[in-house]
């Protein structure tokens, strides 16, 4: 049983605005309600009504604006699977999004949602950090973008501020010449460890650009520059064979947390063993190969 | 339609296994115990109650949502399919129909919401291969069976489904 | 959880050991401490701690015993509250140690804690992070205190 609440449904930005100021703390803002209604059923938050963002036009569009993939708050999970759109652009975005929890929740959770509640245990936060993620962020006052990195600042703490609504995420899709893999692990509904990796080669077969990210370990997912700079101007075969001393190098510098999925060390350990996996991978990829890859546990995108 | 004097009660109008239903629910009633207390259909379990054991599985506009956490609000205007609208009166669905000849069904609970999410899937996927069945059924728990004989049976009935008129 | 530190303050023990007992001073001290009440003198204390996680918020009031005191040495307490609303129970044990060098201090901190509850099942690593947090900035601000 959910504790009584009203239900607003605005069909305008407008509208939420005015409801959020009209009701402030005593008000949440729903779209899908996978995370709101368990918060509330667990009675660890308590409103007197939810404003439904879901009737606002255009806040659920998937568009191309020139190279940048624009994602609607209110776009499911489901919807950016299946969008031919994403698959062309980004396939990758478009293969996790068939990954996240279950069947169920990617019919009803929303990208923004994901985003905006900042479980730490989050496959769209980690990937999308490695495709430049801009999240827009509006309010009466205007629009402002926020780089994913700025936009996550801890276990489910973001920037947006109590009158801003999540509209829209963006992703920079990698360049043409790209590999890219995301793993997931864990044995549990939310992901334990999630590795996204990407690596650009250039016409000469070695690493232009490498883009790592590590989530779900610690209180949010993080990228590793230096790590990437020390992949830049290898070859593959360079790659492939320096694949433990990076991914050792990742696991020094990961922050993780003691919880239910595991101690810190266990999830440093497995960030070691899953950045090497994923080295191996991107650099078998990039060359034109599809490895045989699998691991107890493990999703490979 | 909201009442807009009081948005904490809604009317709402559902179809549910193909029959229209009309139903006053306050905003904050889960479709779970609208389908279980409201009008009688047991069929969805609540389980878990935190939408991972998939035991609460009912079909919206044919998808698979956890019914123990969405808002009955959310289904008006929409199908909602229960396992009672599988088969009619005394005919099984084919889906049954494998459930009972491969030995998918233990104890029970689970069962429900193993039908319904497969019956999604099968309306997509006439003829799914094991892979896509075990992607598709993951967040459908079981403590039972072992998922083969549930994976087993979905597939033939898929395959079956091929050679049906 | 459990968080260690040792804070250098350059401030000799008696003028930090007074510092401990002064109750408005130490409210700001401590980070989510918003009121606190002496009951008996350097036994008995109320206060109220608040805090925030995303969009969940802690409010609990807490009854705090001292349990060891030495003079200008060492201070241990616990304190033990609830908060109704998200069903929390939280209880701390925290314990001080001075030790003059030079006529300045070095402060070790000790503190245990566990919340019991929905929320401690659910924030169990976000607790442990921000008991951390919270200890370092506890240290950070009693050493600013006790140097002014």
């Amino acid at each position: 049983m959910l504790p009584p609440f009203a239900l607003y449904r605005p069909s305008s930005l407008a509208e939420v605005a005015d409801l959020l100021a009209a009701h402030r703390r005593d008000a949440a803002l729903y779209a899908g309600g996978t995370e709101l209604l368990l918060l509330l059923k667990e009675g660890l938050l308590r409103v007197q009504c939810l404003v439904d963002v879901k009737r606002v036009p255009g806040l659920a569009e998937i568009a191309a604006e020139g190279e940048v993939l624009r994602i609607g708050a209110t776009a499911r999970h489901r919807t950016v699977e299946r969008s031919a759109l994403v698959r062309a652009r980004c396939p990758l975005v478009a293969d996790v999004a068939r990954h996240v929890a279950n069947v169920r929740v990617r019919n009803v959770g929303t990208v923004g949602g994901n985003l905006a509640f900042a479980d730490p245990h989050s496959d769209l936060a980690t990937l999308y950090l490695t495709l430049d993620g801009m999240v827009r962020l509006w309010s009466r006052a205007g629009e402002r973008d926020v780089a994913l990195e700025e936009f996550l600042r801890g276990p489910y703490e973001t920037a947006r501020e109590e009158d801003e609504v999540l509209t829209a995420v963006r992703v920079r899709p990698w360049p043409a010449g790209t590999a890219g893999v995301y793993l997931k692990f864990g044995l549990y509904e939310r992901p334990t460890l999630g590795v996204a990796l990407a690596v650009s080669v250039d016409a000469r077969g070695r690493v232009a650009a490498a883009r790592l990210a590590v989530g779900c370990v610690g209180p949010r997912p993080r990228r590793f520059p230096a790590v990437e700079a020390e992949a830049r101007g290898q070859t593959l075969g360079e790659l492939a064979a320096d694949a433990e001393r990076l991914a050792r190098a990742a696991a020094e510098g990961v922050d993780t947390t003691s919880d239910t999925h595991g101690s810190a060390d266990y999830k440093r350990d497995m960030t070691r063993v899953f950045v090497r996996r994923a080295l191996r991978i991107v650099a078998a990829r990039a060359g034109g190969q599809e490895p045989h890859a699998r691991y107890p546990h493990t999703i490979v995108v | 339609m909201p009442d807009t004097r009081t948005p904490s009660s809604f009317s709402i109008t559902l179809s549910v296994n193909g029959r229209a239903v009309a139903l006053d629910v306050p905003a904050h009633a889960l479709l779970l115990d609208v389908l279980r207390d409201r009008l009688g259909l047991k069929g969805a379990k609540r389980s878990c109650d935190v939408q991972v054991c998939g035991a609460c599985t009912v079909l919206v506009a044919g998808a698979p949502v956890s019914a123990c956490t969405y808002l009955a609000v959310e289904a008006d205007g929409l199908d909602v399919l229960t396992v009672e609208g599988l088969g009619s009166g005394e005919r099984l669905d084919p889906l049954q129909e494998a459930f009972i000849e491969h030995g998918a069904v233990q104890c029970g609970f689970c069962t429900s919401g193993m039908l319904v999410a497969a019956k999604a899937l099968l309306a997509e996927e006439p003829a799914p291969a094991p892979e896509r069945v075990v992607h598709h059924l993951r967040g459908n728990l079981c403590r039972c069976t072992g998922y083969r004989k549930v994976v087993e049976a979905v597939v033939a009935c898929g395959r079956a489904s091929g050679e049906r008129p | 959880m459990h968080v260690t530190r040792e804070v250098a303050v350059a401030a000799a023990p008696p003028a930090l050991w007074a510092l401990l007992w002064d109750v408005p001073r130490m409210v700001e001290c401590v980070p989510g401490c918003v009121e606190a009440r002496e009951i008996e003198a350097h036994r008995r204390y109320v206060a109220r701690m608040q805090q925030k996680v995303g969009p969940i918020s802690l409010s609990a009031p807490l009854e705090v015993h001292v349990v060891e005191m030495e003079p200008e040495r060492r201070l241990a307490l616990e304190a033990r509250g609830r908060d109704p609303v998200v069903g929390a129970e939280i209880t701390l044990r925290v314990a001080l140690g001075i030790e003059g060098r030079d006529g300045a201090s070095l402060l070790r901190i000790d503190a245990e804690g566990r919340v019991l509850g929905k929320l401690g099942a659910l924030g169990h690593g976000v607790i442990q992070k921000k008991a951390e947090e919270a200890v370092d900035e506890f240290g950070a601000r009693l050493r600013r205190a006790a140097e002014a």
